[in-house]
């Protein structure tokens, strides 16, 4: 039997001993530059490829590639592992011509050199006043470069169960403050019932939040990054649901989106849902034994700064190596801006459209069934026009959120505040921007 | 009672120890090639490769020209990867945590999964295959289903276990920030202990029945043939699996990653495996190397050291 031992021995020293032997490759020099951009229409057929993550996005390309037999599109849906995905067709140089990226990655890839810039092309420039102001300052960078163009947006407001508030006599809130307020009449009359739930580990639920009260963490200038994530508005925002925590006036057991979550507000335990457009349908279908039962208004404001918060949301990014260009931007404008696209991914994806003229979709100026027949998009139509416009996100936003994520987490177990979590997501944002070689500096 | 021991183990290196030497005059090369190229092409593309690859990232560091959406590149940097690494102490803390579940996970699935194995060794036994599959039987459901199946046991919301012993007055909370590493090693035993099981078992099941007829003859109860003759004989096994166990345990990630699905108390470094995941995501790909490579050498050490104590102990 000691044989056995000894084999395994063998074999381990010869993997140690291979892997040295290897090491003696050198690094890849530095590559140049892609050459900038041209917009020159091809000659004949093209063919674009374009991965998304949306459900159904397959019968939309369908309707294009019917429309137009000389720019045809091949989709692949990569929901499995988006960014995983992505990165590695970039690595291996073989990105598609279009993907899908969310708005909080797009500064992650651009550092990684994954775009191309299509502002050669009048049409893509043009598109600007087509679509929500904040989102085209997200896929310019704040410049006046196109290198993607916006496709849904998470434009956020509070689900309420009326029918809890009206047992309760509590009104709906307009403010933060008015919102702890009702919170802490719930917690009294009823112990086991509270106004929402805090999970820690989503940051972009968190990132949202902080968004709305114009907490802008990263600003791009003099060639520098400035990361400014403990800011005086972040703390606000970190105080007051330290607060709630504290009081044990919100829960901090339940993970969005899980079972857990939806068995909680199943089991009438929760009185409110701070969420996105998005989550309109969610609700619809998981728990359809409370339709009629929800109502959904804006979000409560920060005292007199009316501004609203975003939560999600993507864009269709022209990726490097992309030789069509001018195909890519007559498809991805139709793709985002024409009636009848957007009306086919709302209906089937169930995206909130980020092009202007979307928001007034008849499918979105329309009473839904399960919220009481109220024309619920209207509400979302007017989040979406109180967004903070200079928000931006940082160049490493995954490394920042998972350590926000991890601190929030102690914290919510007791361990630390939410404010160490927004040090902790400062000292990330610093260390990981130093990683990856781009300057970056503390504060405004 | 021991010379039952010592006679016992020499038997078996008499028997199942001897070996046929290879007859001299080799056998042309190209014999030689045909046999081993299926085994080392495959060895070699997705094995040493692979793991040359990340050592040769982890002593790369990225820089860039062109300000902050210029061209990065990579070169070399000595340790300097293996510097933060040392430094990190998210990744200590990370070993320590994995130290513990060890510590008490492993010692308990090898003790449960041993006396498993004697009890299906033992002639009193009755329905032997059916205790054996069903024991073994969990070890055929991959790891993340396990995990997730056990999600819902543990969760407040859904679990019929909560509600029973909150029926008996208990309040337990089996995702809370100090249970939920247990929580995690009660899964990895549930799947593990089957596997360990039938590898003793198969041990056993060697020996040869002489010897045992042997020690009844000179005396031996049933309780000593099992723990003076069995197990020490099966010891090579034991130590086996406890080096298997070993290195599970330092590459654990499936259990936590899925638990941290429904509990904010398992961190994104909850374990090295996953620190390196969070970390590769990030877009290091040169520190999750270097990460990788120390968890890799921390499981050498670790395995090597065992080994090389419990077979001097052992003698063999």
């Amino acid at each position: 039997m000691s044989n056995t031992v000894t084999r395994i021995r063998f074999a381990v020293v010869a993997a140690a001993a291979g892997t040295v032997v290897l090491a003696g490759c050198s690094s890849p020099a530095p590559s140049d530059k892609a050459s900038a951009a041209s917009c020159e229409p091809s000659k004949g057929k093209v063919t674009l490829q374009y991965w998304n993550t949306v459900p159904g996005m397959d019968q939309v390309v369908a309707l294009w590639n019917k429309k137009n037999p000389d720019i045809q599109v091949q989709m692949k849906n990569i929901s499995n592992d988006q960014y995983g995905t992505i990165g590695n067709a970039l690595k291996a140089g073989k990105a598609p011509e279009l993907a899908q990226v969310g708005y909080d990655e797009l500064p992650s890839l651009r550092t990684q050199d994954a775009f191309v810039d299509a502002s050669a092309c009048s049409d893509a420039t043009a598109a600007k006043s087509k679509f929500v102001p904040w989102t085209w300052s997200q896929t310019s960078f704040g410049g006046t470069g196109v290198f993607a163009m916006p496709q849904d947006t998470g434009p956020m407001a509070l689900y309420v169960r009326s029918d809890i508030f009206k047992k309760n006599g509590l009104t709906i809130p307009k403010t933060w403050d008015e919102y702890a307020a009702d919170a802490q009449k719930l917690h009294k009359a009823d112990p086991n019932l509270s106004i929402t739930f805090f999970d820690p580990n989503n940051a972009e639920w968190f990132n949202g939040l902080l968004w709305q009260n114009n907490a802008e963490m990263y600003k791009y200038s003099a060639d520098k990054w400035h990361v400014n994530v403990e800011s005086d508005q972040s703390k606000q925002v970190a105080d007051y649901w330290q607060k709630l925590i504290d009081d044990k006036l919100v829960r901090t057991d339940l993970a969005h989106g899980s079972t857990q979550m939806y068995a909680a507000y199943q089991k009438d335990q929760i009185a409110t849902y701070v969420g996105a457009a998005w989550g309109y349908s969610m609700f619809r279908d998981n728990l359809p034994k409370q339709a009629g039962k929800w109502t959904i208004v804006p979000m409560p404001t920060w005292g007199a700064n009316g501004a609203s918060g975003d939560w999600g949301g993507s864009t269709v990014a022209f990726m490097k190596g992309n030789k069509h260009l001018y195909e890519s931007v007559k498809f991805n404008t139709w793709l985002n801006t024409d009636p009848e696209a957007l009306a086919m991914e709302n209906k089937l994806g169930g995206l909130y459209p980020a092009a202007s003229a979307g928001l007034k979709l008849p499918a979105l100026s329309e009473g839904v069934p399960y919220y009481n027949n109220e024309k619920i998009f209207d509400v979302f139509a007017d989040s979406s026009t109180k967004i903070d416009t200079n928000f931006a996100w940082g160049p490493t936003q995954k490394t920042v959120n998972l350590a926000l994520q991890d601190a929030m987490a102690k914290a919510a177990g007791g361990k630390g505040k939410i404010t160490d979590a927004l040090s902790a997501a400062q000292a990330a944002a610093l260390k990981s921007m130093k990683d990856q070689a781009i300057p970056a500096t503390a504060g405004k | 009672m021991t010379d039952i021991a010592t006679r016992a183990t020499r038997v078996v290196a008499q028997t199942g120890g001897r070996r046929r030497r290879l007859n001299g005059g080799g056998p042309r090369a190209g014999v030689i090639v045909a046999f081993l190229t299926p085994f080392f092409l495959p060895f070699v593309l997705f094995y040493l490769v692979p793991v040359g690859y990340a050592l040769w990232q982890s002593f790369l560091v990225v820089r860039r020209t062109g300000g902050q959406y210029g061209t990065s590149y990579t070169t070399f940097g000595g340790f300097e990867q293996y510097v933060q690494v040392f430094q990190n102490h998210e990744f200590w803390a990370s070993i320590g945590r994995i130290g513990l579940f060890g510590i008490v996970q492993v010692p308990i699935m090898l003790f449960v999964a041993l006396i498993m194995a004697l009890l299906l060794d033992t002639p009193l036994l009755k329905a032997k295959s059916f205790f054996r599959i069903t024991a073994f039987m969990p070890y055929a459901v991959p790891g993340v289903i396990a995990a997730i199946m056990w999600s819902y046991l543990y969760s407040p919301q859904l679990s019929p276990v909560v509600d029973l012993l909150k029926g008996i007055g208990l309040q337990p909370d089996f995702l809370g920030p100090d249970a939920v590493l247990w929580s995690a090693a009660n899964v990895s035993t549930w799947l593990w202990t089957g596997y360990n099981m039938l590898i003793m078992f198969s041990a056993l099941q060697s020996i040869p029945q002489e010897l045992y007829e042997a020690a009844k003859i000179d005396g031996a109860s049933n309780w000593a043939i099992a723990w003076q003759i069995k197990v020490p004989i099966i010891a090579p096994s034991i130590i086996l699996t406890t080096v298997f166990s070993i290195i599970g345990t330092l590459q654990l990630y499936a259990e936590p990653a899925v638990l941290r699905q429904i509990s904010s108390n398992i961190s994104s470094t909850f374990t090295p495996n996953m620190l390196a995941y969070a970390v590769a995501s990030g877009n290091n790909y040169q520190q999750a190397a270097a990460i990788s490579v120390v968890i890799a050498v921390i499981t050498f050490v670790l395995s090597f050291g065992f080994m090389r104590l419990t077979s001097k102990r052992a003698g063999l």
